[in-house]
């Protein structure tokens, strides 16, 4: 019911308004992201849920939070350029490095390295910028193929990039040796120390956990309405068909760069952020080479296991991807032939898993959990009808 | 857009008569911002509020005027549900004109004759279709001077000199309202209660239409007997309320449905975006009154069915057990007269999450609290199972011609296959001769329009007014329609058998969509067949029958057998003498336009005897030409030619 001030304001009683869901009277509230009580009332729950979960989780648990919503950001990244503008990426970590160590230049405070001490304030949003121009730069290379010479094109940057990152040891420390990661202090909050937070006394990883969760959100809600916006379209009309879309007017080399440059932007914000999982430090190696391949994967799989195309279905891919090696660690034990003595150990266990359940989505369910959930809400939106 | 109100305190209420624009004014001036209706278009409700509504009324009353429409001046409209509907109603009968209705789907021979016989001066045409039927006729209407078209689209070339778009016709209202601002006080206090305020043609199942005159007086006393007084839905309706205004409003239901009970009881309108979105639009709006013909109720029932048949297996478990439950509730909640027992109520709550609020939710009638039913006759059977998922329906009789106050059945007293008690305060009975039903009361109609001679035929010396319906008593108090006086089949054994009460039996069955039993003068009764193409076609697609039209459909053998196991169905329910021996398929849709259903689509009977004579003939002369079948087998001899053709 949002009118002008200057516009006569229609009025209708509150009875007339409750239980309508579909009964839409301006084009705001028929496009908003949360257009139905369901929506918002779910979203409301779950937002308050986390709101209050680092108080009841112990410490183990609030870092895996803290790692899902990190990676969540990556993988909101890879799904613009993947599941929206359909191009595949297999240089996601290289992005994620840079990003990681841009944030380190501009904040780092170790006197051993590179570093210009600055605020959070300002090296995380680095962390986004350079990596996007970057991705702006490379994009036009990309953009000349499809498709599988696209992945190999990337897994190219990959491993340029880890040479990069291996030898430019100033700045990265070294492979195996690493550094200490930009200290997260945003307007003089240290969020690596206890405190105060909004006047409610914390520990370091509940701070750190609402930063994060906090950043998470700001950066779903742009993306969201990032992929309902012209940009949006034009992604997934070059993602279904490149040369209708370009027969359509659709700028196909621009919309490709503009698809890297900001799903760039997103990795390099996970990168930036990543050190606040791993205990504050960086190793160069974890994004070059064989390691930087399988965090690639790693995040692929998050989409796809999430739901390509579908920013709650990145969400959903992180907590998935972060989650199953805590619950396959708890239930190996129940389950015969794993463990050290066993056929195959728990970490095994869990690569094979993750290639089980990527192959097992692929083929059965394509739209990812999203697309389970998507069953779940149409087989009860028809109810007691099937269509 | 400004709202501008002439002075608030509304003149209207020191006036002896009440007016519907006089309640439109009065509520215009006591909250402006209030939205009195919606209307979807470009894809969402756009709202207008009483103010806006008012004003557009009081622009087309002045527009009237400044195209020479003066007091007892006839106003058509042929439109679908639009808000330009009621501001043109309401706006000729603030300047004491008549408003006169089309149906949309009326053929240029059917706007001609009303346009000529009403005598109209300016006619509302909706859109390009309904310029382009005016336009063929327009010479044969010497009084008509002006048509004015709502849609320009495709009208804007056409260079006429008596048409006008309507902007410009309003604009010519707001010149003529700024030069005239005290025209509407001084025509409302002129108002007599015996002011003819509409035109309404009747139906016309035999000869012409004839256009039934409603007067001030009629619409007061029927709006507060129907709508004031819970006539219509009981408890009465109130700003809270919403409704859905899809029905033709040139029918005095309809009219009173959303016309009058807008404007005296202040509920919201909503316009659907036409017939055909009707269930969509239901269930975006989740009316809470709904008034249907038996053919919309007929067809949500069928719909359920159809739409229950491919859904899966736990759905249709989950719904099939539930719906026992229902046929429960429905039969005790029929035998108590539509009052809840402690054994209904238990087992509608506990039915309720499971199956009846999504089940209601889906077809869009969720919030509905009361619903009724008329302008035909309705199967008990469909009234049951609405009751059953906790729709009540209270069927509601009366006629044009005494502006739809007759009887209606009151939540907690309802009996089944009634219409109902009669209002209070009327004077109604059933003629011991003829058993015809004679009402009388203040909205007996003042006659037909320029046939007087009709008018003695149907109100007497007495001022009853002989209703042409045949009816009887139950238990002293509630009417049962029996059929129309001329309608009653007699056989050549002499027996009055009701056809209509054979014909809704069976078309309670999901795949017939018209049935005309025959049998007057004849040993044994038949009956014509017109299948419902949706779920017969569906049906067949499921068997994997192929066909490719309606016709090539109707010929099928199998589908012959499923309308026969219909047949027998029916049979079972009647007295031997009212079975139905044979069947023959009619082989097209009926039609408004071909002139073989009136526009409310009641069958013209004579037509179809005209039409379809070879089919009777078919069946009484024992031949099996043509494709139907008996109780024990059927025959289609188009499929065995086909058959041998192919062999």
């Amino acid at each position: 019911m949002s009118a002008t001030a200057t516009e006569p304001n229609p009025k209708v009683s509150a009875k007339l308004r409750r239980g309508r869901p579909e009964l839409y009277t301006d084009y705001a509230a028929d496009m908003a992201m949360l257009n139905t009580p369901g929506k918002r009332l779910w979203t409301g729950l779950l937002i308050l849920g986390l709101l209050i979960a680092p108080f009841y989780l112990d410490r183990s648990w609030t870092s895996l939070f803290i790692t899902v919503f990190v990676f969540a950001i990556g993988a909101i990244g890879l799904n613009l350029v993947s599941g929206y503008a359909g191009q595949v990426s297999l240089g996601h970590a290289f992005f994620i490095g840079l990003g990681a160590f841009t944030g380190t230049y501009f904040g780092g405070t170790d006197p051993n390295f590179l570093g210009l001490g600055l605020d959070m304030a300002i090296w995380l949003p680095m962390a986004g910028i350079i990596p996007a121009i970057v991705g702006w730069a490379v994009a036009p290379l990309a953009s000349r193929v499809r498709g599988l010479y696209l992945a190999i094109v990337t897994l190219g940057l990959l491993f340029v990039g880890g040479h990069f990152f291996n030898e430019f040891r100033s700045l990265t420390g070294g492979p195996n040796l690493g550094r200490t990661a930009a200290p997260p202090v945003l307007f003089g909050v240290d969020f690596s120390a206890a405190g105060p937070l909004l006047g409610i006394e914390m520990t370091a990883r509940q701070r750190t956990y609402f930063l994060t969760l906090v950043l998470l959100i700001v950066a779903a809600v742009i993306a969201r309405n990032l992929t309902r916006s012209k940009v949006g379209r034009a992604f997934a009309a070059v993602r279904d068909r490149d040369i209708a879309a370009e027969v359509m007017g659709v700028p196909l080399a621009r919309t490709k760069q503009t698809a890297f440059a900001i799903s760039s932007f997103y990795a390099g914000i996970c990168g930036g952020l990543i050190s606040l999982t791993s205990g504050g430090r960086l190793d160069p190696i974890n994004f070059a080479g064989a390691e930087g391949l399988f965090l690639s994967v790693t995040f692929l799989a998050m989409v796809l296991i999430g739901g390509p195309a579908t920013i709650s279905g990145s969400l959903m891919g992180a907590v998935f991807v972060v989650f199953l090696p805590r619950f396959v660690e708890a239930f190996a034990h129940y389950v015969p032939l794993i463990g050290a003595t066993g056929l195959v150990t728990v970490p095994q266990l869990e690569n094979i898993l993750f290639g089980v359940f990527i192959v097992a989505f692929l083929i059965l369910e394509p739209r990812g959990l999203f697309g389970l959930w998507l069953r779940v809400r149409n087989y009860w939106k028809a109810y007691p009808f099937s269509y | 857009m400004s709202t501008v109100l002439e002075r608030p305190a509304s003149p209207a209420g020191s006036q002896a008569i009440s007016t519907l624009p006089a309640r439109v004014r009065a509520r215009a001036a006591e909250d402006p911002d209030l939205v009195a209706m919606r209307e979807k278009r470009f894809g969402i409700w756009q709202d207008i509020t009483w103010g806006e509504y008012w004003d557009r009324v009081a622009d087309v009353a002045h527009a009237l005027v400044s195209l020479g429409i003066e007091p007892g001046d006839r106003v058509a409209i042929h439109s679908e549900n639009r808000p330009a509907w009621l501001y043109v109603d309401l706006g000729t009968v603030a300047v004491r004109g008549i408003t006169m209705g089309l149906y949309p789907t009326n053929p240029p021979a059917e706007v001609s004759y009303m346009l000529r016989d009403s005598g109209s001066k300016v006619l509302i045409a909706e859109d390009q279709e309904q310029v382009d039927k005016a336009l063929e006729v327009e010479h044969e209407c010497p009084d008509l001077e002006w048509i004015v078209y709502l849609e320009p689209r495709g009208v804007r070339e056409y260079h006429h000199p008596k048409l006008m778009d309507w902007p410009t016709f309003l604009e010519r209202g707001r010149e003529h309202r700024a030069a005239h601002p005290d025209l509407l006080d001084r025509l409302a206090s002129e108002v007599q209660d015996d002011d003819v305020i509409t035109l309404i043609y009747t139906s016309g199942t035999t000869g012409p239409p004839k256009g039934a005159m409603l007067t001030t007086g009629n619409v007061e006393y029927a709006v507060r007997t129907l709508i004031t007084e819970g006539g219509f839905y009981d408890p009465p309706a109130s700003p809270d309320d919403v409704i859905l205004s899809y029905l033709p409003l040139c029918h005095v239901a309809e009219r009173a449905a959303t016309t009058w009970t807008n404007a005296e009881a202040g509920v919201t309108v909503h316009f659907a975006e036409s017939i055909e979105t009707i269930q969509t639009n239901l269930k975006e709006v989740q009316p809470t009154l709904f008034f249907a013909v038996p053919r919309i109720w007929e067809k949500i029932h069928a719909g359920i069915h159809v739409k229950m048949h491919s859904a899966s297996r736990l759905k249709k478990l989950v719904y099939g057990f539930w719906m026992r439950i229902a046929n429960v509730i429905g039969d005790e909640l029929v035998a108590n007269g539509g009052n809840h027992t402690f054994k209904t109520r238990l087992l509608y709550r506990l039915g309720h999450p499971f199956l009846f609020r999504a089940l209601r939710d889906r077809v869009g009638l969720r919030k509905v609290r009361a619903a009724s039913s008329g302008a035909a006759p309705i199967a008990p059977e469909v009234l049951k199972f609405f009751f059953g998922i906790g729709v009540p329906i209270y069927e509601i009789y009366g006629m044009t011609e005494n502006a739809a106050v007759a009887t209606v059945n009151r939540p907690g007293r309802v009996k089944l296959g009634t219409v109902g008690e009669p209002h209070p305060n009327i004077e109604l009975k059933i003629d011991e001769e003829t058993g015809e039903i004679l009402t009388r009361h203040p909205a007996n109609f003042a006659g037909y329009w320029n046939k007087p001679d009709k008018t003695m035929e149907t109100i007497d010396g007495e001022g009853w007014l002989h209703t042409g319906d045949v009816g009887v008593w139950v238990e002293g108090t509630h009417v049962k329609i029996v059929d129309r006086i001329k309608d009653i089949i007699i056989t050549a054994g002499g027996k009055n058998i009701s056809p209509s009460e054979i014909e809704n039996s069976l078309k309670t069955s999901p795949f017939i969509k018209e049935a005309v039993v025959i049998g007057d003068q004849k040993p044994y009764l038949t009956a014509l067949i017109g299948i419902e193409l949706d779920t017969v076609g569906n049906w067949a697609q499921r068997r994997e029958i192929p066909y490719t039209t309606y016709r090539d459909l109707t010929t099928k053998p199998e589908v012959l057998q499923l309308i026969q196991k219909a047949i027998r169905d029916t049979n079972e329910r009647f007295a031997r003498v009212e079975n139905i021996r044979k069947f023959r398929m009619m082989p097209k849709e009926l039609d408004h336009e071909d002139g073989e259903m009136t526009a409310t689509q009641k069958v013209k009977r004579s037509a179809l005897h005209d039409l379809f004579g070879h089919l009777i003939d078919d069946m009484y002369t024992n031949r099996t030409e043509h494709p139907g079948g008996d109780l024990v087998s059927v025959h289609s001899p188009e499929a065995t030619a086909a058959e041998e053709g192919a062999a």
